[in-house]
C-alpha cells in the first residue's frame, strides 16, 4: 500500500474547538521537495459494518499542509478514525492513523463574542457567528432592582437581536453562552456587559 | 402547496404546432392517471395542485408531445414530495400603532386551493412548527434588529414617537432547506407624542 | 432533540440529514423502477402513538444499518456520494445507541404494536428482489426522515 521509503507523517493529534475539528501532524521533510498529504477518515458505521472502507476527507484529499480542517467530514457524535499518509510524486507513505478515535463532543467550547447596543430604548444584542451548528443562551437584568434574571435563546449569530425594552435609568446587563445541540454541550458564559438609558430625555 | 409542472417545448419543432398531454402518478399505487384539463394542451404548464394536495405523499408526472401524426416519448419527472418541496409563502402583515409601540399581527398563509369554494387550510395546520422571522427596521436611525416568533402576535414598545419603522416577515420550517419568500416591506409611522407637542 | 415517547435523543442536527439525503435522492430513486410499491406506506407510518413511536424507530433504523446501509454500500461506493451516506449511516448508529440505552418501562402492547408496523415494512421489502428493496428502501429515507421529523422538537 505506498512505497516504504517515504516516512509516513507522525504525531497525529486533533485540536478541535467551537466544533472546528483540526487534525494536525509532524509534517515529512525531504530537502528541495513538496511534500503532499492525503486524509481519509472513518466513522463508526463504516469501522462496525465496512471496515475496510476509508472515506476521503472533502478538503484534504490532497493537501500540501500539515494540518486538515476535518469539521465537514465529522458529521456525527459517534467516535471517528482519521488517518494520514504522505505523497511525493507518485510515492505514498504508509498510513497514519490517530491513536485514539476522535468525538464532536470532545470540543472545547467558549464564550462567545458578543456586542450589546441601545437603539433608543431597545437594548440590542449582536452574537459572534459560529456556524449553524450554535444556538446561544442569552441572559439579562436591570442591575439596580431585583436581580431577576431573563433569558432567551437565539438560534443564530451574525445579526443584530432585539432584548428588552429598557426603561430609563438604570443599567441592563447582558451575558451569553453558547450551545451545541448536536453534542449536547454549552460553553461557560460570557462576562456580563452593561448599557443603560440616560435618565427622562426623549430617545434618540 | 401550488404545484404546478412545467416543461420546455421539443427543441427541432419550430413552427409546427405542437400539443401536450399530462399524466401523473401517486407513489405506491397502481396506475398513471389522466389529467383531462391538460390533455392536447397547446401551453407548456399544467396546475396539478388539486391532483398532488394530499402533501404525505409522493407524485411523478410525466408529458408527452404530438404534432401532425406524431407522438414523443413521454418525458417524467423525478419523484416529487409536496411535504418537503413546496415553498412556503410569507404571512399576511397586520400593522397598528400609536406613539410608543407598533403591534403586529401574522397570519400564516393558507393552502393553495384552486377551487374558491373549498375549505381553507392555513399552513400552519400542516406545519404545527411553523416559525417567523420578523425584521424590523428603524427608517430614521437605520438600525434593524429581528426576532424569531412562534405565535402570531408581537407588540414593538417603547419605540422613538414621529418615526417611521418597516417591517419583513419571512416563514420557516425547521426541516430541510427551501428557498426563502420574505414578505414585502410594510411601514408604518409611530404617532407624535402629544406631551411633546405641549412644551 | 427527538422525543419520541419516552426515548429521549439529543446530538442530532436533523436539518444536515435532510441535505445529506438530498444530495443522494435523485441519483437513488431514479433507479427504483417498481413505483406501484411504497413500502414505508400509511400503515406503517401512520397514526404512530408516543409510546409506540421509540420501538419502531429503533426496529426501522437497525433494519436500516444492518440491511440496507450494509448492502447498498457498494452502489453508493460508486457513486461518489460516500460523505452523505456516511452522515446518514454514523447519524442512524447514534439515534439507535441512544434509542437503546433510553427504552426503559417497555410496555408491551405498544411494543407488539409497533412489531407489527415494522413487519407490515419488512414483509413488503422481502416481497422484492433484493437489490430492488435495497434501492427502493434507501430510496424511502425522506419518507422516514418527515415522520421522525414530527417527533424532532427545536
Amino acid at each position: 500500500d505506498g512505497g516504504e521509503a517515504l516516512p509516513a507523517p507522525q504525531n497525529l493529534s486533533v485540536h478541535s474547538a467551537n466544533m472546528k475539528h483540526l487534525l494536525m501532524w509532524s509534517p515529512v521533510v525531504l530537502p528541495r521537495e513538496t511534500v503532499y498529504y492525503s486524509v481519509e477518515y472513518q466513522g463508526e458505521y463504516e469501522s462496525l459494518y465496512t471496515s475496510h472502507i476509508w472515506i476521503p476527507s472533502k478538503w484534504c484529499s490532497p493537501i500540501e499542509d500539515a494540518e486538515c480542517d476535518v469539521s465537514d467530514d465529522i458529521t456525527a457524535t459517534v467516535p471517528y478514525n482519521l488517518r494520514v499518509r504522505a505523497i511525493l510524486g507518485s510515492q505514498t507513505s504508509a498510513w497514519s492513523i490517530l491513536e485514539q478515535p476522535f468525538n464532536r463532543n470532545s470540543t472545547i467550547l467558549t464564550p462567545p463574542g458578543m456586542e450589546v447596543s441601545r437603539n433608543g430604548f431597545h437594548l440590542v444584542i449582536e452574537l459572534e457567528d459560529l456556524g449553524p451548528q450554535f444556538e446561544f443562551l442569552v441572559v439579562y437584568w436591570r442591575r439596580e432592582l431585583d436581580t431577576k434574571e431573563h433569558a432567551k435563546v437565539l438560534r443564530r449569530g451574525g445579526i443584530p437581536v432585539h432584548l428588552e425594552t429598557m426603561e430609563p435609568g438604570a443599567p441592563y446587563c447582558v451575558k451569553a453562552q453558547a450551545q451545541v445541540k448536536a453534542i449536547g454541550r454549552n460553553s461557560a458564559f460570557s462576562q456580563a456587559e452593561c448599557v443603560e438609558v440616560q435618565g427622562e430625555a426623549l430617545p434618540l | 402547496m401550488k404545484n404546478v409542472l412545467h416543461w420546455n417545448p421539443p427543441e427541432n419543432l419550430q413552427g409546427v404546432e405542437v400539443t401536450y398531454t399530462v399524466q401523473y402518478f401517486i407513489y405506491g399505487q397502481k396506475r398513471w392517471l389522466n389529467k383531462p384539463e391538460c390533455k392536447n394542451i397547446s401551453r407548456t404548464y399544467c396546475d396539478l395542485s388539486d391532483e398532488t394536495s394530499d402533501y404525505e405523499h409522493q407524485y411523478y408526472a410525466k408529458v408527452k408531445a404530438i404534432w401532425e401524426t406524431n407522438c414523443s416519448k413521454w418525458t417524467e419527472t423525478g419523484r416529487f414530495y409536496p411535504f418537503l418541496e413546496t415553498q412556503i409563502g410569507p404571512p399576511e402583515i397586520a400593522l397598528t400603532t400609536d406613539e410608543k409601540s407598533i403591534s403586529i399581527v401574522l397570519t400564516a398563509p393558507d393552502k393553495w386551493k384552486s377551487n374558491p369554494e373549498d375549505c381553507t387550510i392555513s399552513m400552519r395546520q400542516i406545519y404545527s412548527n411553523l416559525k417567523y422571522n420578523v425584521s424590523i427596521y428603524n427608517i430614521k436611525s437605520k438600525r434593524m434588529w429581528s426576532q424569531c416568533v412562534t405565535n402570531h402576535t408581537l407588540v414593538l414598545s417603547w419605540l422613538e414617537p414621529k418615526t417611521l419603522y418597516c417591517v419583513q416577515v419571512e416563514s420557516f420550517v425547521p426541516g430541510p432547506l427551501r428557498p426563502a419568500q420574505p414578505s414585502q416591506k410594510q411601514c408604518i409611522s409611530t404617532l407624535e407624542d402629544p406631551t411633546s407637542a405641549l412644551k | 432533540e427527538f422525543r419520541f415517547g419516552p426515548c429521549r435523543v439529543e446530538g442530532v442536527a436533523l436539518p444536515g440529514l435532510w441535505e445529506a439525503f438530498r444530495t443522494v435522492k435523485d441519483a437513488v430513486q431514479v433507479q427504483d423502477n417498481n413505483t406501484s410499491i411504497r413500502l414505508l406506506r400509511c400503515e406503517v407510518l401512520q397514526n404512530v402513538s408516543d409510546s409506540e413511536s421509540c420501538h419502531l424507530v429503533h426496529d426501522l433504523l437497525k433494519f436500516y444499518l444492518n440491511t440496507v446501509f450494509k448492502h447498498y454500500y457498494p452502489k453508493i461506493a460508486e457513486s461518489n456520494t460516500q460523505p452523505s451516506f456516511s452522515t446518514l449511516a454514523n447519524n442512524f448508529v447514534f439515534i439507535v445507541s441512544k434509542l437503546q440505552s433510553s427504552q426503559a418501562g417497555e410496555m408491551p402492547p405498544d411494543k407488539d404494536r409497533a412489531r407489527r408496523r415494522f413487519l407490515l415494512f419488512k414483509r413488503a421489502f422481502k416481497q422484492l428482489e433484493i437489490q430492488a428493496a435495497l434501492t427502493k428502501a434507501f430510496g424511502e429515507v425522506d419518507i422516514l426522515l418527515t415522520w421522525m421529523g414530527k417527533f424532532y422538537q427545536l
